[in-house]
């Protein structure tokens, strides 16, 4: 049981990043990404290949995972420049469909298919350690800077850019430079989260980093609240319990759970939109400026 | 012979493509709703047509049930999902992720009862044929052609002609005057919708005649969608089928080159490479967004 629990608290610590760098991008610089497993792959795919082939530091494992994450989150940087709403929506779809053909298909970086096994175990300084402790920090860090970035200039910045960009840009900011930053960061947090998991489960396949784990993501930041700093954590709780839960049910079948999983966040995500659009902790009054 | 077969194929897909965005557009042009669901009124269309054909309906009855079902989803989700978004003003993405969750409880939904993984509908009109040397050709061949051929013929003399289609472009451009002429928007934005979906459904039926279906299948009809709207130029339904055409022929001709498996990768390359290089499409004029 105790192994149990500390399995899932891994896990949320890990969905906790991904969906607090989501809801960084999403509720703070109005970039609504439905890219985000593809980063979350890339960390993952570079933290085991360091695992693999180098020594399997946890911190190491992360910090090359975020920083090739955030390398290339210039993919997704670069249609946010261009375009915004539905059009970059439908950039970062287009991203991550083709991000999933190359992790299936790239095999001498991804394992193809049958992905990469047989990840040794995360030591830190030499000593071996569970993932659970470098998640949480990790996850803790980002919450910390998330604030601490949404208080400061950048975060007033990235703010003004999601509410009314012509005249952010009018006011002397930097509209590019702040949104490909804010891009950076989150895919960047994406990467660590993808280290950690490849770190803890010891394999990693492109299943993991299709379009459905994007849309989970985002369902967990939205049924949590965009624009708030716990709302995505408590989305993430929230969604990863429910298999537990109901696997508890008799009347559904194991086989089915993890449909019904996805037919109740996908009722959520839509009953939530019609009725109480700022998520769950958001503020009502405040719904409008998720815009 | 290859190239030539594979452009035949392609022409195929596109016409079916093409109908399917023709959909999207006339939605998305009428309404402004970027209609993430539309998908789903293809697989809807698709999945009721299999289960008719193969539970002993004739094939027209079939057909009928999956198009009324796919028009009933249109104007379900205009009545029952975007009008009450839209009355305490639904931002874009608001309205984005609500479809979204509809697109995933049904794609679970048809999972759960129809099974995972790929169905498709067995007849006589799916067995390819050799018209000439190397060149294979299933009578569907021309049935997709004349069915999207037909109905845009159709589809423009309505927009045309029709003052119910005259109505709905007016709408497209001005819905406020639409309204000081005693026209409901209302009224018209359901039969954007009930039309659009609609227009997806033919081109179900003849997927699962051809390539097959599956639970998943709805994510690639809506993307093929997006991109050939976007690809198109927003706003111009013309656009919109041309570029469906033209993305369902490069997937084709692509696979003389490349696997399979990167044929839809195709059609994101070139949505991509439009949304960084010209966001207003091919037909499109330039709007700043």
């Amino acid at each position: 049981m105790i192994a149990y629990l500390m399995n899932l608290a891994t896990i949320v610590a890990i969905f906790g990043i991904l969906a607090a760098t989501l809801n960084f991008i999403i509720g703070f610089a109005g970039i609504f990404s439905v890219a985000h497993a593809v980063f979350f792959g890339l960390g993952a795919y570079a933290g085991a290949q360091v695992a693999l082939l180098l020594v399997p530091d946890a911190l190491l494992a992360c910090l090359v995972g975020a920083a090739i994450a955030g390398g290339l989150s210039l993919c997704l940087a670069l249609p946010a420049l261009r375009v915004r709403g539905e059009y970059f929506v439908a950039a970062s779809l287009g991203l991550q469909m083709m991000a999933a053909t190359l992790f299936a298909e790239v095999k001498p970086l991804t394992g193809g298919i049958g992905g990469l096994v047989g990840i040794p175990r995360p030591t830190l300084l030499g000593v071996q350690i569970g993932v659970l402790p470098v998640a949480v920090a990790a996850l803790a860090l980002i919450l910390f800077l998330t604030a601490r970035l949404q208080r400061g200039a950048f975060g007033r910045t990235l703010q003004s850019i999601r509410d009314a960009e012509s005249a952010a840009e009018a006011l002397g900011k930097n509209v590019a430079a702040a949104k490909t930053l804010a891009v950076a960061f989150a895919c960047a947090g994406a990467g660590i989260a993808g280290a950690l998991f490849a770190l803890h489960l010891s394999f990693v396949n492109v299943e993991s980093f299709t379009m459905d784990q994007s849309v989970l993501v985002m369902a967990m930041v939205i049924i949590g609240g965009t624009g708030t700093l716990w709302g995505p954590i408590i989305g993430a709780v929230i969604l990863l319990s429910l298999p537990a839960g109901l696997a508890f049910l008799p009347f559904i079948p194991a086989t089915e759970v993890g449909a019904v999983q996805q037919i109740i966040y996908g009722l959520a995500m839509t009953l939530l939109m019609i009725f109480r659009p700022a998520g769950l902790v958001g503020d009502l009054s405040k719904g409008r400026s998720t815009a | 012979m290859l190239l030539l077969q594979l452009l035949l194929q392609g022409l195929q897909t596109g016409a079916l493509y093409a109908l399917t965005a023709a959909g999207f557009a006339l939605i998305f042009g009428a309404t402004r709703i970027f209609h993430f669901a539309h998908g789903t009124a293809f697989t809807l269309a698709g999945y009721v047509f299999l289960f008719g054909f193969t539970g002993g309906l004739p094939w027209w009855a079939a057909a009928l049930c999956g198009i009324a079902v796919a028009t009933l989803f249109g104007i379900a989700m205009e009545r029952l999902v975007y009008r009450p978004i839209q009355r305490h003003e639904g931002s874009f993405f608001t309205v984005f992720v609500a479809a979204f969750g509809v697109a995933v409880v049904v794609q679970n939904l048809i999972g759960m009862l129809a099974g995972r993984g790929f169905a498709s509908v067995d007849t006589e009109l799916s067995r390819a044929s050799e018209v000439l040397p190397e060149v294979f050709l299933a009578p569907v061949f021309w049935i997709a052609i004349g069915v999207a051929v037909a109905l845009f013929a159709a589809l423009s003399a309505f927009l045309t002609r029709h003052p119910a289609g005259v109505a709905l472009r007016a709408l497209a451009q001005n819905p406020d005057l639409i309204r000081t002429y005693g026209l409901s928007s209302n009224r018209l934005s359901v039969l954007a919708f009930a039309l659009g979906s609609a227009l997806a459904a033919p081109a179900a039926i003849l997927t699962a005649m051809t390539s097959g279906l599956n639970e998943a299948i709805g994510h690639h009809a809506m993307l093929i969608s997006i991109a050939a709207t976007i690809v198109g130029g927003v706003g111009s339904l013309r656009g919109a089928a041309l570029a469906g055409l033209m993305l369902g022929v490069a997937e084709s001709l692509a696979l003389a080159v490349v696997d399979t498996q990167w044929a839809e990768g195709v059609s994101f390359f070139v949505l991509f490479a439009f949304i960084i290089f010209r966001p207003s499409g091919i037909f499109g004029v330039v709007q700043t967004r």
